[in-house]
């Protein structure tokens, strides 16, 4: 028996060496360059990591913070200009646009490489070329990708739908997407899309040489092979590790040009840019930190993440005052902040296609819904929400044009989002509900304690309106991808939910609402009103113009008065960066295109708050 | 040899059966990744594109076919992030079992070492002061243990002695480093459970007849204790040992992997569990049902060894 004993023993110390030896050679890659003494690394943190780094995938900032630097795309948002503004990335300058707004050219900067790989013939990049951008919008349109970008294009771009339908042979070509030449790219549209510019800002639109598709397939998600600032070092569950592209091109900073705000910027010290060709840093590190405490101790450590969110626990801790926003000395003499509110919103819709509270056959019963509907509205405590879950720092204000968005309306009446109790039971009696007759709302949420209380606080305002208990149900999935697969088919009458711009235009939010985007489209409240969608089918061929501005309005109004959603409310984002760190970081719109400007200084020039 | 090749076989139905009902779960019960991979503004032809493309449009024996050529290949695919699941599970494992290897060792041998203490001195004080210390360990939240452990050992508020999180490991003293307070977390919530457990079982061995008979006879307790109760105890800790062992190597630990950044095959699998990574989740089913009957059958063997009536037929 001891003998067994002895060979268990060992035969567990054996496993233990091997997987000791193995679990180090498994993140060689890692270490191999793993930031030694005198390169200049950078350590952000993100509270998600993506799940895949394929620019047909990149559906969210988290994505689109390593898409955006592994990749390159023709145009950018400006460094520090907001509200944000376009400028060329890999493109030369702005397109040229035919006089009937149908037809873009594109020149891009030549000499511009991919990153040395082997999927190349000789393991050398090789140059980026226009008609890699005619591959990989395609790609977007090849079903095997499963891409998620190819809402932005289809039916837009002519020939791209037919190419699809003809079975995605990258060798046939798309009538309205072309490369004339090696540097010239000309598309030809359907209708005018004057949002074009901004789609190819998008890390759907990142460069794909064909050699690294074709060679990794899938596996192309972790493996990114592009001419962005940055190069894929390694990519796990925890953290993403870059370095500096060595062939990246020297375009040195204007900060004008860029929209540098002295009296609003100049505390960050992002002076020190000024003229020198990003990338800064030698090393980027992204680590995924989902549990805040743990990502709030790492930041206060000093030597590890540079950059976090002030989780929300912390806020009290952390802020001397809330308006404005001001830190307290003890983090304020440690740290730079940047406070603003997010390029998106909160609301929940009423899904217009349950006859209890939506749309009717019988006109009677569509006037009583309606009423319905506006005393929700006029329950909803937007107020306590902002207290309870944001500590008060929120913004929220009507309608669907959210705040950051040029076109934002802040005279607009704030009936929709004042708590009025009287008044909605008042209209609820003098519509005929009762509590015997008022149907029963289900509430949506995924599995969580937050969302649950979410639930109770709504429940508890419908309760003070006159709705029974029971007449107030919450219905449970497991993930995200549940309760989207309940909206996109239309199963609940509420969709509580969440949407980030992904350009910097109304329309983006606009089309939330447009008829024909309903289920399994866009506009989950199935919301149909032909005057809404013809003013949609008109502004969405309009260049930016206050008659452009004075039509989103109007359809802005349209929701409200039609109380088709409890909306909305724009969070505040809090970001704290280490002294040494020089950095205006942002993560909305697209996010992550500031990492290329990211420098770290010796501590030792760390710059006191300004 | 003999044995262990039937035992092996008899295993087959074992796999099978597990795949099956893991399989239905994952497919009536599990998440439904297509609206995860659909686009901000989907169409429903791009819905029935992306259900063909997972393979969701089969019927469930198709599907469940299709499973067990994967197994039968060890080849399960891509993972949703387009990286094949071997190339996943070969980074991912070791390192999950390098991580919790040594606080399972500590666990067990520190649990058994005071588990023996305390049914030594069983009603004793120093029962009772291992007895509380384990009560303590087993009330306490894990999550309350690791978070209280960072804040400690690792941040600039307490003595900050070890890196809050990360994967650095080069060398030994990295190595040491990353997995100390893990280690201190994961035993320390570990002993609460093995101690009681293995006094239960050395003190119920302890009351029965032979060991009344024995002290009869003029044996000295610790002669009994070490000569016979510590030897009839071997099973249940057997048992206990080895069948923890794939939740070792193939579930590795979830909320220390996910609060200390460390990328194991424990946080892979949360994350494929919630979002319906049907690749990964196969690949791990699968092998944690391979590495079950493995343990199953050097379970017995093991058994064998330390009891001479037990017979391998």
């Amino acid at each position: 028996m001891r003998f067994l004993v002895q060979k268990y023993i060992a035969g567990l110390l054996l496993v233990a060496v091997i997987a000791f030896a193995a679990g180090c050679e498994s993140d060689q890659s890692v270490h191999q360059v793993s930031a030694p003494p005198g390169l200049k690394t950078y350590r952000h943190a993100m509270d998600q990591a993506p799940t895949s780094l394929d620019p047909t995938q990149a559906a969210n900032v988290y994505a689109n913070h390593v898409v955006v630097n592994a990749y390159d795309t023709l145009y950018a948002y400006k460094y520090l200009a907001r509200p944000y503004q376009l400028k060329p990335n890999l493109a030369a300058d702005f397109p040229t646009v035919s006089a009937d707004g149908l037809t873009y050219t594109i020149r891009i900067k030549p000499g511009v490489r991919f990153v040395d790989d082997p999927c190349f013939p000789d393991g050398r990049g090789r140059e980026l070329l226009a008609e890699d951008f005619v591959y990989s919008i395609k790609r977007q349109f090849d079903p095997k990708n499963q891409p998620q970008g190819a809402w932005l294009w289809q039916g837009r771009i002519a020939g791209l739908d037919e190419w699809k339908a003809a079975g995605s042979d990258y060798d046939q070509p798309a009538s309205g997407l072309r490369a004339i030449d090696r540097y010239t790219l000309e598309i030809r549209l359907t209708r005018p899309y004057p949002q074009l510019v901004d789609t190819f800002a998008q890390g759907y639109s990142a460069i794909v040489p064909r050699e690294a598709a074709e060679k990794y397939g899938k596996a192309l998600g972790v493996h990114p092979v592009g001419s962005g600032p940055f190069r894929l070092v390694s990519y796990d569950s925890s953290r993403v590790v870059m370095e500096r592209n060595p062939y990246y091109r020297q375009e040195p900073v204007d900060l004008q040009a860029e929209g540098y705000d002295p009296v609003e910027q100049a505390y960050t010290g992002i002076e020190a840019i000024e003229g020198r060709s990003p990338p800064f840093l030698d090393r980027l590190e992204i680590d995924f930190i989902t549990e805040s405490s743990a990502a709030w101790t790492s930041f206060n450590k000093g030597n590890e993440v540079q950059f976090t969110t002030v989780p929300i626990e912390q806020i009290d801790r952390v802020l001397a005052d809330k308006n404005p926003i001001r830190l307290r000395p003890e983090y304020a003499a440690r740290f730079h902040m940047y406070s603003g509110l997010e390029a998106g919103f909160v609301f929940t819709a009423f899904n217009m296609d349950f006859p209890e509270l939506g749309y009717s056959p019988d006109p009677e019963r569509n006037r009583r819904n309606k009423a319905l509907r506006c005393a929700i509205i006029k329950a909803y405590d937007w107020e306590a929400r902002n207290q309870s879950w944001y500590f008060g720092l929120a913004t929220y204000f009507p309608g669907i044009i959210v705040p950051v968005s040029p076109e934002y309306d802040p005279d607009l009446s704030r009936d929709s989002v004042t708590l009025d109790v009287a008044g909605a039971r008042r209209l609820l009696r003098d519509n005929g509900w009762t509590p015997e007759n008022l149907p029963t709302l289900v509430y949506g949420t995924t599995a969580g304690v937050t969302e649950r209380l979410f639930f109770e606080q709504f429940r508890a305002w419908m309760r003070a309106i006159g709705f029974p208990h029971d007449k107030v149900v919450r219905k449970t999935y497991a993930t995200f991808g549940d309760i989207s697969r309940a909206w996109k088919r239309g199963e609940l009458p509420l969709v509580a939910k969440g949407w980030g711009l992904d350009y910097p235009d109304a329309e983006n939010t606009l089309q939330l609402f447009y008829g024909p985007n309903g289920s399994p489209g866009s506009n989950d409240a199935n919301y149909r009103n032909p005057e809404y969608d013809r003013l949609y089918e008109r502004s969405s061929v309009m260049l930016a113009s206050p008659e452009r501005t004075a039509i989103y309005r109007r359809m802005n109004q349209m929701v409200t008065d039609d109380c088709v959603a409890m909306t909305g409310l724009s969070r505040t984002r809090i970001y704290l960066w280490h002294k040494n760190v020089v950095a205006v970081p942002d993560r909305e719109i697209v996010g992550g295109f500031f990492l290329k400007y990211v420098d770290v200084l010796p501590v030792a020039q760390t710059r006191p708050e300004g | 040899m003999q044995y262990v090749l039937r035992k092996m076989l008899t295993g087959i139905p074992l796999i099978l059966g597990v795949t099956l009902v893991s399989f239905a779960l994952m497919v009536y019960f599990g998440p439904d990744m297509t609206y995860q991979l659909l686009g901000k503004n989907p169409t429903a032809e791009q819905i029935i594109e992306v259900r063909h493309q997972l393979g969701y449009d089969q019927s469930f024996i198709q599907r469940y076919l299709a499973y067990l050529t994967e197994l039968i290949r060890l080849d399960f695919g891509n993972s949703s992030s387009g990286e094949p699941v071997r190339s996943l599970l070969a980074k991912t494992i070791p390192v999950s079992l390098i991580l919790i290897l040594p606080g399972f060792l500590l666990g067990h041998i520190l649990g058994v070492l005071l588990a023996l203490a305390a049914a030594f001195w069983r009603g004793r004080w120093a029962d009772k002061l291992i007895m509380a210390i384990a009560v303590i360990g087993m009330s306490v939240s894990f999550l309350i243990v690791i978070i209280a452990f960072q804040i400690l050992l690792c941040s600039s508020d307490g003595l900050n002695l070890f890196p809050v999180r990360g994967w650095n490991v080069q060398s030994l003293p990295d190595y040491l480093s990353y997995i100390a307070v893990p280690t201190l977390a994961t035993t320390f919530v570990a002993l609460g459970y093995e101690t009681r457990f293995y006094r239960s079982v050395f003190v119920e061995e302890m009351t029965r007849d032979y060991v009344r008979t024995a002290r009869a006879f003029g044996l000295s307790s610790r002669r009994i204790f070490f000569r016979s109760i510590f030897k009839n105890c071997l099973i249940p800790i057997i048992t206990r040992v080895m069948f923890s062992i794939p939740q070792v190597a193939i579930g590795g630990s979830l909320l220390i992997e996910s609060y200390f950044g460390i990328p194991g095959i424990g946080k892979a699998t949360y994350e494929a569990i919630i979002t319906g990574d049907q690749p990964v989740l196969k690949a791990v089913v699968s092998l944690t049902a391979i590495l079950f009957v493995f343990v199953m059958t050097l379970n017995d063997i093991l058994y064998r060894a330390v009891d001479p009536r037990v017979s391998l037929k």
